[in-house]
Formats: structure tokens, C-alpha cells, sequence
């Protein structure tokens, strides 16, 4: 497990970690990845320049597209040798992003996200269920490592629906779930249906990820389930799941300062923000060997306090993710871009690509998604198995591609031009039933 | 316990220290691994003094070193077990520990020197077998044991350590290490420059790897030994495959 002690630092002993640290991670990423030092040469920035965290300003942004435009090895700064694992991620580019990690890399993010479901409350007495979609494996992947680190017994995320999962919940006496809070509104719903009683569960407590927890959910949770709920935030591309958490005075999430330098940028001017103004979330990490990131752009809106927590902890603060800065939008915390939609209807499309409309629908809590493709004398021939069948691909390829099954539908040009006058090519279509009661 | 920030520091024009910023806590053992050339040797000698910095801090208990000559600094309780260690050949082992112990009588009077003297021999009793011979004429091992034993007797709240293990058979060279991890569990910080790479982050808390002037990894010791850098680069395996890329 990771040093307890280093949460508690104090401002100052924070300052010196960061500025050494920071100094040490430009100076090999600039003699090692030459991304980074033609990046600073043209930013006309030196490793020398950087003599305080102030500095880091100077330094210029890394963003997803970058990744995505070197791949497949040009970030890692170190030799191939080094490393013990790739992980490849979707990205709305041509290429995708390869992110390869050393021993001690997988490690430190290992113990990260053991350190944040330990201040979640996960003990080695626990049953730890994790319920993700499969476009989620990898994060699943990764708490799957994190709570086994604790002792915890853990079942899986396996490819199970939400009624098999419930079934697994009792039988195991599942002590801990960790889902997305869509998908865990679900799973409630689910429960209330099975008409099983609350008694006859073992649950505890709900960690949620990849998605902000609500307020309101939170209270309904405690309310109605008498369920704790925490929630932790990550991203992928830095340090995994564990890269902040809320502790039990539920006052923020913690930010694991002890891997990555945070920063709050205006994300149109990407000027540095104070502290308390919300804007795009900024990471530079200072302990990554293989794939370090200098001022990676997140493209989430969020706001840091530094003050401290009644808890004790001295690490900054973030509040719930407002939502993204850009036009992502997340399904069942798997992000996407407009434009990664475009792509994908371009590539399956010969001539010229139809118009389409991505639709997301919330059916019993859990959200679904809906292509609507406007037909066109192209793509309707006159036969209509063959239109099915070509939807029925269409939905195949679209699953493999973004991570979330999706029901295509072959609609008029005039059911969607309204939306896409407007300028939207996603849109939510919300049919909620009541709110849900107490089992 | 010691601060370094944005450490510059050289000989003349010829910058050897470019912003360097590390820290050692009170209780630790920490290594500075790196090539010949890299800057270790500078390093200690600018917070013990002998080398003026160009620029940056070193705050030594809420005290900026830079502003003190090197007998302040020792007397500020920082110590230095220089490289080849530099003892006076000419004198008894004792006379030797004596002068070491200046400045802790000075401060603290004759008797406490003395009960440093008589700790200094519990610590390195082949020391006190050989009390009376020159120094000039002790082993290798012995003289270097003698070097930290002179440090030790100023009473430093740090003490740092240059290539120790230089010249010395790996046997010596063991013991010697053996003893640094005991003054580190009597409670002394120890700052120390090897190039004995597996030695020192053998026995290291933490560490430093410097490359040309500049820190390029830190980190707790047990990771350092076992990152593939530090392998090739330090731990004596090809060197040459990881400057290439």
C-alpha cells in the first residue's frame, strides 16, 4: 500500500513535492519523447525555466487528439522493453490511443485505486460487486485489481444482465456494488421489480464511477435503500479510477496529489483559473514512467478547493464533475463525440454519408441509444430485408466501435431535419418513470 | 530537515547544478545515484560550503545554507565524510577524532566530546583497537571508518556521505554500509553520494538519480532498484541501450 502519511502534507512540504518532482518529470520527458521538447521549443520553454509551479504555465497543453496523432508509440519515454502493458482506448481520431505502462506504473495505479476504495470504506471483510458496461471493462479491470489489493472478495464485471447480477447480489450477500449511478438507478429499479426485500440484501454501500453522483441520488440512496454512496473520479489516460475520492465527510474529492499536479484552465483561452472558478480540469502527472502527461487537457468542468478537509487529509478538493467542456456526452459514463458518430457512419458508408441523428433514451433508468438514419434512395433499394439486414451490421459495427449496443432506425430526412437545423446531432429524449420508492 | 531549491552551483563559467530541488527528511537515508560527471560530488560540497551556489536555496533547519561558510555549516550541524576520505595521515586515529570533535566541545564542552569520543569507538571498535596508530597507516576500510567517525563526532544532524565505498573490497565495503544503517536507526539523517548504485539503494530510504547537472527520477529506493533505467543505466547492465534511444 502507499505511504498513509502522504495526504497530511502540509501546504509547503506540497509545494516542495510537486516542484521536485514536477522538475524531474520535464527534464526526462524533454531528452525523452520528442513530442514534449518540440512542444516546448515551440512554446520556446527549457526544463531550466521550470524553477516553481508557477512556471508550469509556460508549458504547452497535451490533449486526447495528440495522443491519438502518436500513436502508436511516439509518447512513451521509455524504452518498449520497459513496459509490461498496453492498453488501447477508442478515440474520436483515425487512430486510437495505445497508453503503455511499466511495473511500477500499474503499481502505482493499483494502489491508487486500492487507496480510494479503502477511504470509500472497503474493507477485506467486504464482497465487492462490480457492475459496469462492457464498453467500461478496462476501468472495471482496474477496481477489480484495486479492491482485490485490499483482501476484499470480489466478484467481477461479468457480461451478466441486471436480473442474473441481482441474483449474484443475494447469493453472494454483496456487500458493496460499484457502478455508474446510471447504471446503479437501474439496478435499484431492477431490485424494487424482483419484489425482493431490502432485508433479504447485504449491500452496504454503492461506489460510484465514471459518472457524477447526484445529490438527489445520494439522498434518495440513503433514504430509501439506506445505502451509503461515495463516489470517485478518474480518467484513463492519467492515473485510472483512484484519482480522486470522496471520504466519509462527502466535502469533495480528494485529488491523489501525490501523482499528478492538478489545474483549473479557462477552456477557451486555457488560462489558469483560482481556485473556487470552475473551468476544465487540468493533470499534469509527476510519477508515471512510461506515458507521461504534461498538462493534459481532461475536458472536464470542475472547480479545486485547497482548503483543508475537517478529515484531515491536506490534498485539494474537486467537486463533482459539472459535465464536459466540449461537446462529449456520456452514456452510461462511456463518452462520446459527435464527430467520433460521423466517422463511424462515413466508414460504413460508400457514397454519400445520410443524415443521422443520435438518440439517447432512458428506459427503466437505464439509458439506451438510438442511430436514426434518414433513408435515402442509396441506402433503400427496394428491398426491405435488406435494409434490416443492413441496420442489424450497422448496429453490430457501431457496438464494436464506441462500446454501447445502439438500436439502429431508418427514418425520414423530416423526422430528424428539425434537430439538425438546430445544429444537434445528439439529442436526450427523457421518459422517466415516477421516482422510486422505498422497497 | 534539508530543502534544496532550484540549486545552481559550478566552478568559474562551467555550470554543473542546473536547478536542482530534492529534500531529506529527518530519519532517512537518502542516495543521489548517478554517472561520473553528473554533479554528485558538487552537490554535497555546495550545501557543505566548499562551493558557493550561483543561485537557489538550501534551507537546513529554517536556515538558508548559502548565507554560512563551511565551519558554520558544521557547527549548524551538517556534516561531510569527504570522497577519498581525507583523513591526516600524519596523526593518531584519536587526534583525528578529536579534531573532528572541535566543534561539538566548543559548543557543548569538553565532557560531552569525550562521551562522543567513547560513542564513536562503540560504533567502530576496530577504531578504538587502533587508537593510538597514525592514520596514515590504517587500511582502506579503516580509514573511511575513521572519516565517518571524525563526521560523527561534531554531532551533525546530518551527515553526508561521498562515494564511501570507493577503493574498498565488496566485503568492506558491506560493513561500511552496515554502519550507515545503524546510524540511521540511532536517529542521524544521512544524505548519501554513491556510485555503487545497488549498494546504496540497498540500504536508501529514498532516492535521486542525477543526469548532467539535472534530477530526471526520484523516488522510494525499492522502486528505483527495480526500475529498468535505473537497471541498465546504474545496476551495471548495458548502459549504452538506454543512452541510444
Amino acid at each position: 500500500m502507499e505511504n498513509a502519511k502522504i495526504e497530511y502534507l502540509s501546504p509547503e512540504a506540497w509545494r516542495q513535492w510537486h516542484t521536485e518532482l514536477l522538475q524531474s518529470t520535464v527534464n526526462r520527458v524533454y531528452k525523452r519523447v520528442p513530442f514534449y521538447r518540440k512542444a516546448m521549443d515551440a512554446a520556446g520553454v527549457h526544463p531550466e525555466d521550470i524553477r516553481s509551479l508557477e512556471d508550469m504555465r509556460k508549458l504547452p497543453f497535451i490533449t486526447r487528439e495528440d495522443l491519438s496523432t502518436n500513436y502508436p508509440y511516439d509518447l512513451f519515454a521509455v524504452p518498449l522493453r520497459d513496459i509490461v502493458r498496453i492498453h488501447t482506448l477508442r478515440s474520436a481520431q483515425k487512430n486510437p490511443v495505445a497508453l503503455g505502462y511499466t511495473k511500477q506504473d500499474l503499481e502505482h495505479r493499483r494502489n491508487l485505486t486500492a487507496r480510494f476504495l479503502q477511504v470509500c470504506g472497503v474493507s477485506p471483510d467486504d464482497v465487492v460487486q462490480i457492475c459496469l458496461d462492457p464498453g467500461l471493462a478496462m476501468l472495471g479491470q482496474e477496481l477489480k485489481e484495486g479492491a482485490e489489493t485490499l483482501g476484499a472478495l470480489v466478484i467481477s464485471p461479468d457480461p451478466l444482465n441486471s436480473s442474473a447480477r441481482l441474483r449474484v447480489l443475494v447469493d453472494f450477500k454483496t456487500t458493496a456494488v460499484i457502478t455508474s449511478p446510471s447504471y446503479g438507478r437501474h439496478l435499484l429499479w431492477a431490485l424494487q421489480e424482483s419484489g425482493k426485500s431490502l432485508a433479504s440484501i447485504s449491500l452496504k454501500k454503492g461506489i460510484f464511477v465514471a459518472e457524477t453522483l447526484d445529490h438527489g441520488f445520494r439522498k434518495e440512496l440513503k433514504k430509501n435503500f439506506a445505502l451509503d454512496a461515495c463516489s470517485g473520479y478518474g480518467i484513463f489516460e492519467a492515473m485510472g479510477p483512484g484519482m480522486a475520492y470522496e471520504c466519509p465527510e462527502l466535502s469533495g474529492l480528494h485529488l491523489a496529489m501525490d501523482h499528478f499536479i492538478p489545474e483549473i484552465v479557462d477552456p477557451a483561452s486555457g488560462n489558469v483559473l483560482p481556485h473556487g472558478e470552475t473551468g476544465e480540469l487540468v493533470i499534469t502527472t509527476v510519477t508515471t514512467r512510461s506515458n507521461p502527461l504534461i498538462r493534459f487537457r481532461t475536458g472536464d468542468l470542475t472547480r479545486l478547493d485547497a482548503r483543508p478537509c475537517p478529515c484531515g487529509r491536506t490534498t485539494w478538493r474537486m467537486a463533482p464533475v459539472e459535465g464536459p467542456c466540449n461537446d462529449l456526452v456520456s452514456v452510461r459514463g462511456i463518452r462520446i463525440a459527435p464527430e467520433q458518430i460521423d466517422t463511424f457512419i462515413e466508414a460504413q458508408t460508400e457514397d454519400d454519408p445520410p443524415d443521422h441523428l443520435l438518440v439517447i433514451k432512458n428506459h427503466n433508468y437505464l439509458e439506451k441509444i438510438e442511430l436514426w438514419i434518414a433513408i435515402n434512395h442509396d441506402l433503400f433499394t427496394g428491398s426491405l430485408p435488406q435494409l434490416h439486414n443492413w441496420c442489424r451490421e450497422l448496429e453490430n459495427s457501431f457496438e464494436e466501435t464506441i462500446g454501447l449496443s445502439c438500436q439502429v432506425r431508418p427514418v425520414e430526412l423530416r423526422t430528424i431535419k428539425p434537430y439538425l437545423d438546430e445544429g444537434r446531432t445528439i439529442v436526450t429524449m427523457n421518459s422517466q418513470p415516477d421516482r422510486m420508492q422505498p422497497v | 530537515m534539508i530543502t534544496i531549491q532550484n540549486l545552481d552551483s559550478g566552478y568559474g563559467k562551467l555550470r554543473v547544478l542546473k536547478g536542482i530541488s530534492m529534500h531529506v527528511d529527518a530519519g532517512e537515508i537518502v542516495t543521489i545515484i548517478g554517472a561520473n560527471g553528473a554533479g554528485k560530488t558538487t552537490l554535497l560540497n555546495t550545501i557543505a560550503g566548499l562551493v558557493r551556489p550561483v543561485n537557489g536555496k538550501i534551507i537546513f533547519n529554517q536556515q538558508d545554507l548559502s548565507l554560512f561558510k563551511a565551519h558554520q555549516i558544521v557547527a549548524l550541524g551538517c556534516s561531510l565524510v569527504p570522497e577519498g576520505r581525507q583523513v591526516f595521515a600524519t596523526m593518531s586515529v584519536e587526534e583525528n577524532l578529536v579534531l573532528g570533535g572541535h566543534v561539538c566541545s566548543k559548543k557543548h564542552g569538553r565532557s560531552t566530546a569525550a562521551g562522543e569520543l567513547e560513542r564513536q569507538y562503540a560504533l567502530f571498535p576496530v577504531l578504538k583497537e587502533r587508537r593510538g596508530q597514525l592514520a596514515g597507516t590504517l587500511s582502506g576500510g579503516e580509514q573511511q571508518m575513521l572519516a565517518m567517525a571524525r563526521a560523527l563526532m561534531a554531532r551533525p544532524t546530518l551527515i553526508m556521505m561521498d562515494e564511501p565505498s570507493t577503493g574498498l573490497a565488496p566485503l568492506i565495503v558491506m560493513e561500511i554500509f552496515r554502519i550507515v544503517q545503524k546510524m540511521r536507526d540511532e536517529g542521524n539523517t544521512v544524505l548519501l553520494v554513491e556510485q555503487n548504485a545497488r549498494a546504496a539503494l540497498g540500504i536508501a530510504d529514498r532516492g535521486y538519480v542525477l543526469e548532467t547537472g539535472k534530477i530526471v527520477l526520484q523516488g522510494p529506493a525499492a522502486e528505483l532498484i527495480e526500475d529498468g533505467e535505473v537497471k541498465r543505466a546504474y545496476l551495471g547492465r548495458d548502459y549504452e541501450t538506454i543512452t541510444d534511444r
